[in-house]
């Protein structure tokens, strides 16, 4: 058999282009989460990588102490992110929320902080990884490696946000969470329940956060303070979708995976992830109405 | 309390404790203190004052640090020279920062400074040629120094308090000159509504430059008193979001634009967390978060800016 061909150009931009996609799936859903809540409550969730960051441990104990694979346990995990957020909204939230925009930003600051070392402290500071059988030889379709787990975590993150996607176009509350996110005032003339939406929604974005922690826990390293990049790179895709746009979280998320995986291979894996720091300023400088979709006041 | 009194008292509390106890853990601690005493201090300017919320003064922090820790590795220069000039390069730095940044309001220049301090973190983990890259740099000895005729100790903790005792002490003094200055009120106006402050003639945009630049100034002697005393710096250590956090939550739980916030702040949080940590190693900033949440929503002016309230409607 001849030894394995170095690969060419071709192979190597599909390549990157291929795990920028599916990094980018998983960004996505982590920006969807932070940009629901932001369009209807006006919140930075600055502990929204923190939500993600218990996800990903929820998939590591669900596999360490029940043999649980991660792409089951979701089922469970998401459920119990979604009470707990929308428990997080009425009991500590909701009460911050007319002291202003800086209050709410400090306060899920100090969220963040309590969450990433309460962590810290029950689980301390090691890193962590999930080792699935399936695991080890990636699938090789048309000669490019695609590991198991981002591919299924990928499939699922399709899932979910196409299911998403649906529940604000079609449903009743859905739609009540669009019309909350477009006029708040309006849509509580109109009879909407701007409370109960808002909790409903602070509870969707948790279980987004939630979800996309479970399904990126098999292919990245686990510790506490993950969350702090993760937040990070997640206001990089909701400033390049704009705030609060679902479309523009998706095209965003996709987009942040896409330039890093082939800035690490055309610019410099050490400064793959300045890149896009330097587009979120960029955009944020030059193009307040951001990159995709329309931008809102 | 006159204020000849109330400064008399303040050197007292400052000088004496080194008097009463040689006890490494707690010179230690008060010297912590005083560190974030500063720190919170120097944010206190820009935030407390102007509003203008930044998670990024670790920037300052780590420019300062390497400044002076490259300066006397590479370049043979005095640390106490070096710290100063660390706050001076500090002040460099932030001025395109703040020409960028201030570009944008409220939470949108809160997270640009978030994304330009990731930028510099990185920048410095990766430019091994200037900052040694993730390994970081270690000082091995200090150079001799003679003060009174006597040869300073630096096994010994008690130089290091008079010095991050003078620098707090200078910031404090800082946020108390700006609070009676001109420029003071144009901040306050800024906070109050920006817009406003713009239609009265107010140059906003030199107001917000002038005091970060002031802020980066105190935050980079920090970061250089940081690298002579623990004669270690890296990345991780001095580049972190959290160091530029743990700021902002000790200006904000302290009571924002006071001049005895920050100590406050600082005692109180560092305090506990140090205990923590003593005792447990991680998770020290449990407390920083809890407290935040707790004052944000209770105590809105921060302990000091409660207690100040509350007595002034003592019956």
């Amino acid at each position: 058999m001849a030894l394995r061909a170095q690969p060419g150009p071709v192979e190597t931009f599909v390549q990157s282009v291929v795990s920028g996609v599916l990094t980018g799936s998983l960004y996505a859903m982590i920006g969807v989460g932070l940009t629901v809540v932001f369009g209807v409550m006006r919140i930075i969730n600055l502990a929204h990588g923190e939500l993600v960051m218990l996800g990903m441990y929820g998939a590591f104990w669900a596999h360490a102490l029940w043999k649980l694979d991660p792409f089951l346990s979701i089922a469970l995990w998401v459920p119990l992110m979604f009470l707990g957020g929308m428990f997080v909204y009425r009991f500590l939230l909701r009460p911050i929320i007319p002291g202003g925009e800086l209050n709410t930003l400090l306060y899920t600051a100090g969220l963040s902080l309590l969450i990433a070392n309460l962590a810290l402290f029950a689980w301390t500071g090691d890193y962590r990884t999930i080792k699935l059988p399936y695991a080890i030889t990636p699938l090789r379709p048309f000669g490019i490696a695609v590991p198991i787990p981002l591919a299924i975590a990928f499939a699922l993150a399709i899932v979910i946000t196409a299911a998403l996607y649906l529940f604000l176009s079609r449903t009743d509350p859905g739609r009540a969470i669009r019309a909350t996110s477009q006029n708040p005032e309006a849509a509580a003339l109109m009879g909407i329940d701007v409370e109960r939406i808002s909790m409903l929604t602070f509870g969707l974005g948790s279980a987004l956060a939630g979800a996309a922690g479970v399904l990126l826990a098999p292919s990245l390293y686990l510790y506490p303070t993950v969350g702090e990049i993760l937040i990070a790179k997640c206001f990089v895709i909701v400033v390049l979708g704009g705030l609060g746009s679902v479309s523009g979280a998706i095209a965003g998320g996709v987009l942040l995976g896409l330039v890093e995986s082939l800035g690490a291979v055309y610019v410099s894996v050490a400064y793959k992830d300045t890149i896009g720091f330097i587009m979120f300023l960029l955009v944020l400088l030059f193009r307040p109405s951001r990159l995709f979709g329309v931008g809102k006041s | 309390m006159t204020r000849g009194a109330a400064g008399a008292a303040v050197l007292v509390l400052v000088l004496v404790p080194p008097l009463l106890t040689s006890n490494p853990f707690l010179l230690h601690l008060a010297i912590t203190v005083l560190l974030w005493t500063l720190l919170g201090a120097a944010w206190n300017l820009l935030g407390g004052f102007a509003g203008q919320v930044s998670f990024g003064h670790s920037t300052f922090f780590g420019v300062g640090a390497y400044t002076t820790m490259i300066l006397y590795l590479k370049g043979g220069l005095a640390p106490w020279y070096g710290m100063a000039l660390g706050g001076i390069v500090a002040v460099l730095v932030s001025l395109p920062i703040g020409l960028i940044c201030f570009r944008l309001r409220g939470p949108y220049f809160s997270l640009s400074t978030l994304a330009v301090a990731e930028i510099v973190r990185l920048v410095a983990l990766n430019w091994e040629g200037l900052t040694n890259g993730p390994v970081g740099l270690l000082i091995t000895t200090l150079p001799r120094v003679a003060w009174g005729g006597r040869i300073l100790d630096w096994e010994s903790k008690v130089p290091f308090y008079y010095m991050i005792a003078t620098f707090a002490l200078a910031s404090m003094l800082a946020t108390y000159r700006l609070s009676r200055a001109r420029l003071g009120a144009y901040l306050l106006a800024i906070r109050e509504d920006e817009d406003a402050a713009e239609s009265v003639g107010i140059d906003t945009v030199r107001a917000k430059v002038l005091t970060l630049a002031l802020s980066a100034f105190f935050t980079g002697l920090g970061g250089g008193f940081y690298g002579l005393y623990f004669r270690y710096v890296d990345p991780d250590a001095v580049f972190p979001i959290a160091l530029s956090v743990e700021m902002v939550f000790i200006a904000v739980v302290g009571g924002l634009a006071t001049v005895i916030g920050p100590v406050i702040g600082a005692v109180f949080l560092t305090t506990i967390g140090e205990m923590f940590r003593e005792r447990f190693l991680v998770g020290h900033l449990i407390f920083y978060g809890l407290f935040m949440m707790l004052v944000i929503r209770y105590l809105p002016e921060g302990i000091w800016g409660g207690a100040r309230r509350a007595w002034a409607k003592r019956p």
